[in-house]
């Protein structure tokens, strides 16, 4: 058996048959949940507990969860509805879907455990459409759940019944924003909602919601037992606890890990990942999913919390850690990143429809060779014209790593323009032996 | 009242209330901030980004008070982001800068986004000229692109006969998808794909199956759709436009068309102003064909040696004059009667009775042609509370609860069906629709209470509702005069048991008693009913009984509620007003008032006959009879829209003289000694009263086709020529003596009846409150055979609209409709040609089957000009029965 991947949740990952729920009640399993639904303590207090515990939300944005639960209101006589956003669609990040694979039935005890404190009698897990296997698993939890009677009319026989349904998504990007994924699990477009109303006021079918990542909810349980000034033990002051990162690109051991939020980057990329393979030099990082700017090589002694990114100019995002290798070009890669945008904006509003579009062009235009000087300006005013003026977040999205990429590396840029070619392209390379080489 | 917030705009402080969107508050401050995706009737989205302004609030300090400045005035945080004004309230102290830097830059990238993709084809779009990227284009005089980049293209799509649609120009407001949805209740439209390749069209890509309002057309701020019949026909600023009064139904609709020469090339609706604004139904906006119709009218017709003949007006009106004369003369001013008027405007309706009453001397006016029984010309006005303050057509979508009677608005009353679907889906209200039918509103999709009664027991589902508001508790704010009566009706409803209303109607008492409930429930309510009632034979009691419910359920008595009467003509409340009807005098006078009747007689310098008038169907009778041997029909194809064919056949025929004013030859009109034609309700001027009893004045958008004459200005030549001193040089000259004259039309002023125009009501009622006492039930007869439902449909109403080519395509083939289990019961499929039989006479038409009319009954709609409803001699809701039966192939063997 080999050391612990992580303090906490993945701490168990690896133990064979954690997926059934009798290893996970070996494991100390659903005794939180019982213990809270049990009678003795209200459902106010775990809001108190997940508060004072500092709990972020781990899907991008950050914002404390324990705060958006207490947004709920308390007199509302409609139905209240929990949906676990497993939608996972950042590009770079992998993280809920090693979770949910290895260890659904900690998924489903932090949905309990957040239903039961806001009252909620229905949970849906929205899945990204590709998920397909992810759903099964989740689903036979789900069965073996409330075959246990820990879902069902009467959790744990408390009298409180809860439902959780599971939900396949149809393979759209946005649908990872939360209230574009109520509008989807509604059945209609998915896109966007004017907010507010907030979901915790108005969110599904109009109804007091509470939206929340995978990985959110799945620390739930851990501060539920143990309480927050133990989950404080990791992570810093504003950014307590842990966080998964998804960590690619050429390093010698990609892959998921846990660390305390707040570790250095480099400590993450060196230690953790052995560094990188085969001798090449980091140029950037993109530490939190494509959505995000970039940092180069100069910035890796930055701290892997919420505050630390903000001020080198960047988000930790979902914790999607891309590392890009001096021999890749960065206009290449910001091509492929600005293409995926212009696929995925929803077109709801103007500024991310048209202009994702645009900068996809004018990328295009400097990649083929046919940049000019202009070109450069015009990409950064287009993508300052989105920003801050999209109707959500994926606007922000698209123009963000666009700007920091000029800001960073705009001697790239230029030199498209004055060589129309790449000065580095180690995939182009790649790409022209495999083709060179008949299959 | 909501409470007032005070928002200062690039430095200009204005008052609003709480909650108005900063776009809003800036056309309040006027200052323009570009709109495209926002629109008045719909939530707002947030979606184009146009409206992008900078927006601060007061900066508060730890003791939560705004910390003062050194100017002595609050100091504002401003938001680090451009908000969108089409989303954001206005809060007490906020400061809203649309012209900064930040704002100006931000407003400039949204415009050159949407410039990214769009086409510049204005030179062959039909928007060009009014529209609204365009002018915003121009006001920011940008006159390069820094997008050099190919466009992303689409197909052009046909949506149908109405919709045009070229994608590259949509800016994806959804405004259209949006409306559609929520304004007509018909989700006909979407968005399919994503990002720039977002494109609208219809579900499935085929032609829209929708009502074709085209208001999809008339929201969208650029030319990505639309409409098909007006598609190159003009530029904007080629056309005069002007505002009309819609002529299809009672909403009174605003209406402005487009004119060019002598043609009317579209019609839009008013955009911010009338009761409609921006909406319009498929008549309305497509159904002005009539008035460029080549086969109208143009010169007048006189009989000679048996056939008709083109004349002049003047020998035209010598002769109508003459003969009027004589046959006063000879046979007593009581043999001429008068008919139709229910589509002219009021004043044209007041000197049709004035002539009748003044000049020939008869007391024989009714323009309810179509009535089956003699109803009193305040039947409805007390219905409806004797005058009192009806309830607007906006206020409608404010409503709580909504009871429909027995109309399809859908075909009647298409902008309040709107109205009431918008008040369904953005505001909470609720709708009951009793209908036999299961018409479009009482669809699962606007999640109302349908009562689907069987066809004539209306008498029975009002009895029941009256029980059950009556059951449910306390009558507060019944006047004092209604009281007496609440004993003796009390004390009838003894007769009408649950049992017996269920018994007669079908429907369970439960939803009966709850619909009743449902109404008394709330504040606001409204009850709205038609020509399914006032058309009735059993109409008199219908209206008391409709009266007796008003009171009963609150719909009276509580502010901002109402009975409303949407009539069946778009004039058919003003003819109540200007007394076209035989007991009334203008104003709801009672003929039978010496008092009134003296005020008249020297107001118009006459002697007033003294006998009472006969109503529409006994003049229908008296004429078939031979008694009244002089008719002038007006406006009114009254073969057709008199109940009984025969009669009014027998009537054509024995009349010693027909007078008929008309746009077009009709069969009536072919009948005729002299025929007037007559102008369109575009070419004339003139005040309409809709069914808010809002006087509207229609501006004269093109001059009268050559040979044809306002029939105000017929009627007045006529009278000159028998004699009488009428001088009026305008419509308005008319108008002024009914303001005298009629109460209800003592605060109107001509200047003050453009669009919007007002409603007249009077806060001490014209009639009395009465709750009349429920007659006991009578067991119907028992009759084998299929009880005839019939109905307006949305695409033709009245015989004009036949006359031309949109209309007539979308409404197809006239059918009758049976349920699919009837037709099976009956050996007969869809498509099958059959044959209707009456008491009187029969009607072939093809079939089509249509699982909402009920099992034991045939709906045919009247509207079709081939469908002659009136050979059958039944009338909807009567007893009577129709055989159906397949009919025989008339081919030779």
């Amino acid at each position: 058996v080999s050391a612990p991947r992580g303090p906490l949740l993945f701490k168990d990952i690896d133990t064979p048959g954690l997926r059934a729920i009798e290893t996970y009640r070996s494991l100390g399993g659903y005794e939180s949940a019982k213990a809270w639904t049990g009678g003795k303590r209200a459902p106010e207090e775990l809001i108190d507990v997940v508060k004072a515990s500092g709990l972020r939300g781990r899907g991008g944005a950050g914002f404390p969860a324990g705060l958006k639960w207490s947004f709920v209101p308390k007199d509302s006589p409609k139905p209240r509805y929990v949906v676990c956003n497993a939608d996972e669609s950042e590009p770079g990040t992998c993280k809920d879907r090693e979770l949910m694979e290895k260890n659904p039935h900690l998924l489903l005890e932090g949905i309990l455990l957040a239903a039961y404190a806001i009252k909620a009698n229905t949970a849906y897990i929205y899945l990204r459409g590709e998920f397909e296997t992810l759903q099964r698993i989740v689903d036979r939890a789900i069965a073996e759940a409330r075959g246990a009677g820990l879902l069902g009319t009467s959790v744990a026989g408390s009298g409180w019944a809860l439902e959780i349904h599971t939900h396949l998504g149809a393979g759209a990007y946005i649908c990872g924003e939360e209230t574009a994924l109520l509008s989807s699990l509604e059945g209609y477009r998915g896109q966007p909602r004017l907010k507010p109303p907030f979901p915790a006021v108005e969110g599904l079918y109009a109804c007091p919601t509470v939206v929340n990542n995978v990985e959110t909810l799945m620390n739930v349980p851990h501060i539920a037992t143990h309480g927050a000034q133990w989950f404080r033990q990791w992570g810093t002051e504003k950014s307590p606890g842990t966080k998964i990162f998804s960590v690619s690109g050429p390093v010698k051991r990609p892959g998921n890990y846990e660390v305390p939020l707040g570790m250095p980057l480099a400590t993450l990329l060196e230690e953790h990942c052995g560094g990188m393979r085969d001798g090449m030099k980091i140029k950037a990082v993109i530490p939190g999913g494509s959505s995000v700017p970039l940092l180069p090589a100069s910035m890796l002694a930055t701290g892997l919390d919420f505050e630390s990114m903000a001020a080198a100019g960047t988000l930790l995002g979902s914790g999607g850690v891309i590392v890009i290798d001096e021999q890749t070009c960065i206009v290449d890669a910001l091509y492929n990143i600005t293409r995926f945008y212009e696929h995925e904006s929803c077109g709801k509003c103007t500024p991310c429809r048209e202009g994702t579009y645009w900068m996809s062009e004018v990328f295009e235009r400097l990649e083929t060779g046919h940049g000019r000087e202009r070109d450069i300006d015009l990409l950064w005013d287009v993508a300052d014209n989105i920003m801050g003026k999209s109707f959500c977040a994926l606007g922000d999205a698209a123009a963000m790593p666009v700007m920091g990429a000029i800001k960073h590396f705009r001697d790239e840029f230029e030199y498209h323009v004055t060589h129309k070619r790449c000065r580095v392209n180690r995939r182009r390379a790649e790409l022209d032996a495999a083709q060179a080489v008949p299959a | 009242m909501s409470k007032m917030c005070r928002v200062t705009i690039n430095g200009r402080t204005v008052e609003v209330p709480a909650g108005t969107l900063v776009t809003d508050a800036a056309r309040a401050a006027e200052i323009h901030v570009p709109i495209f995706c926002s629109h008045q009737k719909l939530p707002p989205l947030g979606a184009c980004r146009i409206c992008v302004v900078e927006v601060g609030t007061p900066r508060l300090g730890p003791d939560r008070q705004p910390v003062i400045g050194q100017d002595g005035q609050p100091e504002i945080a401003w938001m680090p982001k451009v908000q969108t004004g089409c989303t954001t309230p206005v809060t007490d102290g906020m400061h809203v800068r649309t012209e900064s830097s930040v704002a100006v830059k931000a407003r400039h990238g949204v415009m050159e986004f949407l410039l990214v993709n769009h086409p510049l084809d204005c030179p062959v779009c039909d928007e060009g000229g009014e529209c609204q990227l365009q002018d915003l284009a121009f006001a920011f005089g940008q006159d390069f692109s820094r997008m050099d980049e190919a466009k992303r293209t689409f197909e052009s799509e046909d949506l149908g006969p109405v919709v045009k649609k070229e994608a590259n120009r949509c800016i994806v407001c959804m405004r259209c998808v949006r409306y559609c949805d929520e304004i007509m209740g018909d989700d006909a439209l979407t968005a399919h794909q994503r990002g720039v390749w977002t494109e609208i069209s219809s579900f499935n890509r085929q032609p829209l199956e929708c009502e074709q309002c085209g208001n999809c057309v008339e929201v969208c701020p650029v030319g990505a759709l639309t409409a098909l019949p007006y598609r190159f026909k003009a530029r904007p600023w080629d056309l005069r436009q002007h505002v009309s009064i819609c002529p299809w139904c009672s909403n009174g609709c605003s209406v402005r068309l487009g004119v060019r020469g002598d043609q009317v090339l579209r019609a839009r609706g008013t955009e911010f102003r009338g009761v409609n604004q921006e909406y319009l139904c498929v008549r309305g906006r497509f159904g002005y064909e009539f008035v460029n119709h080549p086969e109208r009218l143009s010169a007048p017709l006189i009989r000679v040696d048996g056939s008709l003949a083109p004349s002049t007006f003047d020998e035209a009106v010598a002769l109508a004059a003459t003969r009027l004369r004589d046959i006063a003369a000879t046979h007593g001013p009581e043999s001429v009667a008068f008919l139709g008027g229910e589509k002219l405007f009021v004043e044209e309706q007041y000197l049709f009775q004035k002539l009748a009453r003044a000049v020939v001397g008869t007391p024989h006016v009714d323009a309810r042609t179509r009535l089956a029984a003699r109803v009193a010309g305040d039947a409805i006005l007390r219905a409806t509370g004797g005058g009192r303050p009806l309830v607007t057509l906006d206020d409608l979508v404010e409503a709580q609860e909504v009871l429909v009677l027995g109309e399809d608005l859908q075909g009647e009353s298409p902008f309040i069906q709107a109205q009431l679907i918008r008040g369904q889906h953005q505001k909470g209200l609720h709708l009951t629709v009793a209908h036999p039918r299961r018409v479009k509103l009482a669809g699962p999709k606007f999640r109302g209470d349908w009562l689907g009664y069987r066809p004539g027991s209306e008498l029975a589902l009002l009895h029941g509702l009256t029980r059950a508001a009556l059951e449910d508790g306390g009558l507060e704010g019944l006047p004092e005069d209604a009281r007496d009566g609440l004993v003796g009706l009390e004390a009838s409803m003894g007769s009408w048991t649950p049992e017996q209303v269920e018994r007669a109607t079908g429907v369970p008492w439960a939803a009966v008693k709850a619909a009743a409930q449902r109404l008394r429930a709330v504040t606001r309510k409204a009850v709205v009913f038609g020509r399914a009632l006032v058309e009735h034979p059993d109409a008199p009691r219908l209206l008391e009984a409709l009266e007796n419910l008003g009171w009963a359920s609150g719909a009276l008595t509580r502010e901002r509620s109402a009975v409303l009467y949407a009539g069946p003509q778009n004039d058919s409340q003003g003819a109540l007003d200007t007394g076209l009807v035989p007991d009334l005098l203008p104003g709801y006078a009672s003929w039978s008032d010496a008092d009134e009747r003296r005020r008249f007689e020297s107001s118009w310098g006459v002697t007033l006959p003294a006998g009472a008038g006969l109503s529409a169907p006994e003049i229908l009778k008296a004429a078939a009879e031979g008694r009244v041997k002089a008719l002038w029909i007006v406006g009114d194809h009254w073969l057709r829209s008199a109940p009984d064919r025969k009669l009014a056949e027998a009537a054509l025929a024995r009349a010693e003289l027909v007078i008929v004013s008309e746009l077009f030859l009709t069969a009536t009109a072919g009948r005729a000694h002299v025929v007037f034609p007559a102008a369109s309700f575009a070419e004339k001027e003139g005040v309409v009263v809709n069914c808010e009893r809002r006087l509207q004045r229609a501006v004269r958008a093109l001059n009268p086709r050559r040979g044809t004459h306002a029939d105000w200005q017929i009627f007045q030549a006529v009278a000159q020529a028998m004699g009488a001193r009428w001088s009026y040089r305008t419509a308005e000259d008319v108008h002024r003596e009914i303001a005298r004259l009629a109460p209800p039309f003592h605060d109107s002023s001509w200047g003050a009846l453009l669009v919007g125009g007002h409603a007249w009501s009077s806060e001490r009622p014209f009639r009395s409150a009465t709750l009349t006492p429920a007659a006991p039930p009578v067991a119907p007869a028992s009759a084998d055979g299929l009880a005839l439902l019939s109905g307006g449909v949305l695409f033709l109403q009245g015989s004009l609209s036949s006359h031309g080519t949109l209309l007539p395509k979308l409404a197809k083939q006239a059918t009758a409709r049976l349920h699919p289990d009837e037709a099976a019961r009956l050996g007969l499929a869809a498509g099958d040609r059959i044959e209707l039989e009456g008491p009187e006479g029969r009607i072939e038409l093809a079939l089509a089957l249509d699982d909402t009319v009920p099992i034991g009954s045939v709906f045919v709609p009247y509207a079709y000009s081939d469908v002659e409803l009136n050979r059958l001699g039944a009338i909807p809701g009567a007893a009577d029965r129709l055989k159906v039966r397949k009919a025989v192939a008339m081919a030779a063997v």
